[in-house]
């Protein structure tokens, strides 16, 4: 018992410690494949150390939800992780039916996110917060009709029972959690505001998603933000990485090789898929987040027909 | 004919120009631009006598430009506007009532150019508002978030589409006319160079030029052809930045750097022409201070034809990207009609169908002997601006190549003379946007009494404006980098 809550503890240390590295090596992976050297793979962290020493000023018409939003964030986004299974272990919080929460405590960064956007009251967040909503409701349907069609085949609702649920010996099932996989890359590239949805690096205010809420946040603010965002981007890949454990084996060596080269491969993805395609019109980001949620249904439909 | 005719370079005497009254004065200028002229300069002759103005217009059918005088001495300064007739004027008005005084009668909106308090008398500046409750307003800058020019953008939207899109520009305003007329021979090579810093030779040839023919000075051959090839480089190199520009826009990171490591190639070979990545010090008048050697040819060259085999290679990549054509394509049209009535020059004249370039309507310098291909794609939307980038920078290696191959032999410099008293001169230059437009007039002491300058930014911003209508918002800053037009060179 005590050992499992050990686990659950240096689990979300991981996850937290980690996530700067990941986003790091993922601009790394673009800097190299488009011929330049790139920041350091520790560029993030550096960029942490110097918000956390920058003044906070906070917009002058902003109420208290600007100022409490960020550290929500966070709070939230550690919670969520708190509820992911990294490896074997069972994750700190995890009972029947945590999928739900899960989604809609993502549901709630977002949420918060929006507020303090639309509470500085400039135009830009506005825009930003109406895009970011619009693009949210779009989105939910892909976690449901991926995660929830596990779930639904497997008779599972805890994310860690549904997890340990994928045995590669059926290969029906070998090729539905591959699909499924996609769908969930697809999912994290929205939800984490990168190509080809949102450009990560863009310095034009117009056509920002996610870094426009933020414009108007400095310092500390800044800081839970900035952190947040690489939060959710590991939170992200380790829901992808975790399709491919070896369950079955229960082996820990085997387990960490997977997990780094998971983690490498989907960097390198990310990589690659942010260098060779451009940023879709705002116009037609809905349809390709429907694509990834038909994907789920009909991954759903083949299941429950082959069977 | 009640109007001066001249060609691009061609001096004349101050004495030749016919000031009409009011009346007769604006009824001529309908009449040319009637019969197919654009209106390239609206400005007194002196500047410090305001109320003898000349409006100058240019026939690229027939390479004259035409100037035409009014003479405001009796009365009132005003004059009933030609805008609502023809929207090239628009700006033009604006810019002469602000500097001068002048009232355009009926103008439809009449806004600050450059200065925020002259029209207005003090008043902030009522941005043209559009109401409704789904109507929101969203103001950009002049402060960005990168590193770019300053500019103020008020936009109307509904939702995500843009009905009307207000450019607000001046915060560059640095009084280079003012400056030029002050300033001494050595000095105003300097200042015309860095009236835009991105097109320092498009400026700085189109002053010499104006120089050189008002005081007769006759270029060496070889000296024409050097600054041609400069200003030709000048063009590759701005090509290939704007073009990484709108690749970077959409988030194609692959192209964009691509065409940033291209663009340094090209300055590069600036560099070693003159020394200066930007061209800057190799005009003189009367020719060029840096001749062309063996090892730097090879320089060239070399540069050039890498340049040559990768951007084929880069500008099939982007143009067969599903996902980079459906940003580009039809995503800020400006049509034919549109363009002609607004007066759009330049590369998004061409990209808009219409055959206007200066380097083939009103030739100079080594154009005159080596023409070079007219090149127009028909849509007007961001793909053609880009596509019409790209076509160019392969006709333009190729032109320089050809220059390079046949260069003739010659000094490079030739005796500078005085400048002509009570003379004008227009002179037209294709920079890499369009065509750049020095116009100076001398008074009897020989001196300069008026220095006006027409940066093709000038004309194209308006342009922009009217590209982002019924646009989604999203996509204006490629639209922006689709015209990629300059802040300094409009403010001045």
């Amino acid at each position: 018992m005590d050992l499992e809550i050990l686990q659950g503890i240096i689990s979300i240390i991981i996850i937290l410690g980690v996530a700067p590295l990941f986003a790091g090596m993922v601009n790394k992976q673009k800097a190299v494949l488009t011929g330049r050297v790139g920041a350091p793979i520790l560029q993030p962290y550096y960029e942490l150390q110097r918000l956390i020493k920058k003044e906070t000023i906070n917009a002058s018409g902003s109420s208290f939800i600007s100022r409490i939003s960020p550290l929500i964030n966070l709070v939230t986004l550690i919670i969520a992780a708190a509820m992911l299974p990294v490896g074997f272990w069972k994750p700190l919080i995890s009972f029947d039916g945590d999928i739900i929460l899960f989604a809609y405590i993502l549901g709630l960064v977002r949420f918060f996110q929006i507020l303090a956007a639309m509470d500085i009251g400039s135009s830009f967040e506005g825009m930003g917060a109406a895009r970011e909503a619009t693009f949210a409701l779009f989105a939910e349907p892909i976690f449901f009709f991926t995660i929830g069609s596990i779930s639904f085949i497997s008779g599972f609702t805890s994310l860690y029972d549904i997890y340990h649920s994928i045995q590669l010996t059926n290969i029906s099932y070998e090729v539905f959690i591959i699909i499924c996989s996609i769908s969930v890359f697809m999912l994290a590239v929205t939800e984490c505001s990168r190509m080809p949805v949102d450009d990560p690096n863009t310095h034009l205010e117009l056509t920002m998603i996610h870094e426009v809420m933020i414009l108007d946040n400095s310092g500390i603010d800044l800081f839970l933000y900035q952190y947040s965002s690489y939060v959710k981007l590991f939170i992200y890949a380790i829901l992808e990485v975790s399709f491919f454990y070896p369950f079955s084996k229960q082996s820990y060596l085997i387990g960490i090789i997977i997990f780094i080269t998971g983690a490498i491969a989907l960097t390198f993805l990310l990589g690659v898929v942010e260098t060779i395609t451009s940023r879709y019109r705002m116009k037609n980001i809905p349809q390709y987040l429907l694509f990834a949620t038909a994907i789920g249904i009909l991954n759903l439909l083949i299941y429950t027909f082959t069977k | 004919m009640k109007s001066l005719e001249v060609q691009n370079n061609q001096c004349f005497d101050r004495a030749a120009i016919q000031f009409l009254d009011r009346d007769d004065f604006r009824n001529s200028v309908s009449e040319l631009m009637q019969n197919n002229c654009r209106m390239i300069a609206l400005t007194p002759v002196d500047v410090n006598n305001g109320r003898k103005i000349i409006a100058v217009l240019a026939d690229s059918s027939s390479s004259m430009i035409h100037m035409v005088g009014g003479d405001f001495r009796e009365g009132k300064l005003e004059f009933e506007s030609w805008a609502n007739d023809f929207p090239q004027t628009n700006y033009f008005e604006c810019e002469l009532s602000e500097n001068y005084g002048y009232v355009p009668l009926n103008h439809p909106w009449l806004r600050p150019v450059r200065k925020q308090n002259v029209i207005l008398k003090n008043k902030p500046y009522q941005f043209f508002k559009l109401e409704g409750e789904e109507v929101h307003e969203v103001a950009v800058g002049p402060i960005h978030a990168g590193v770019i020019e300053p500019g103020h953008f008020r936009f109307q939207c509904h939702g995500e589409l843009v009905y009307n899109l207000e450019i607000n520009l001046g915060y560059q305003h640095r009084g280079v006319e003012e400056l030029l007329l002050k300033a001494n021979q050595n000095q105003r090579i300097i200042l015309s160079e860095s009236i835009a810093g991105d097109t320092t030779i498009g400026h700085v040839f189109a002053h010499c030029n104006a120089i050189e023919n008002l005081s007769n000075t006759q270029l060496s051959l070889r000296a024409e052809v050097i600054r041609t090839i400069a200003s030709e480089i000048e063009r590759i190199a701005m090509h290939l930045s704007a073009l990484g520009g709108i690749a970077n826009d959409v988030g194609f990171a692959l192209p964009a750097s691509s065409y940033g490591r291209l663009r340094t190639l090209a300055i590069n070979s600036l560099a070693a022409i003159c020394g200066s990545r930007f061209g800057r010090g190799l005009f003189v008048y009367g020719g060029v201070r840096f001749d062309l050697n063996e090892t730097i040819i090879n320089t060239v060259v070399e540069n050039l034809k890498i340049i040559n085999d990768d951007v084929r290679e880069i500008n099939k990549y982007l143009f067969s990207s599903v996902g980079a054509l459906s940003r580009f394509e039809e995503t800020g049209i400006v049509n034919t009609n549109l363009a002609k009535s607004i007066g759009l020059v330049g590369l998004a004249a061409r990209a808009s169908g219409i055959e206007e370039d200066t380097r083939i309507n009103f030739p100079y310098g080594a154009y005159r002997y080596n023409p070079i291909s007219m090149i127009t794609l028909a849509t007007g939307d961001v793909f053609a601006r880009a596509r019409m980038r790209a076509i160019e920078i392969e006709e333009t290696i190729r032109f320089v190549f050809d220059q390079i191959e046949n260069i003739p032999q010659g000094e490079i410099k030739s005796e500078h003379g005085r400048m002509a008293a009570n003379s004008g001169v227009v002179s037209i230059v294709e920079g890499c946007r369009g065509e750049i437009v020095h116009i100076v007039f001398t008074d009897e002491a020989r001196v300069l009494s008026n220095y006006k300058i027409k940066d093709p930014s000038f004309n194209n911003w308006y342009g922009l404006s009217l590209a982002l209508r019924e646009t989604a918002i999203s996509d204006f800053p490629l639209c922006n980098k689709s015209f990629d037009l300059s802040y300094a060179g409009h403010d001045l």
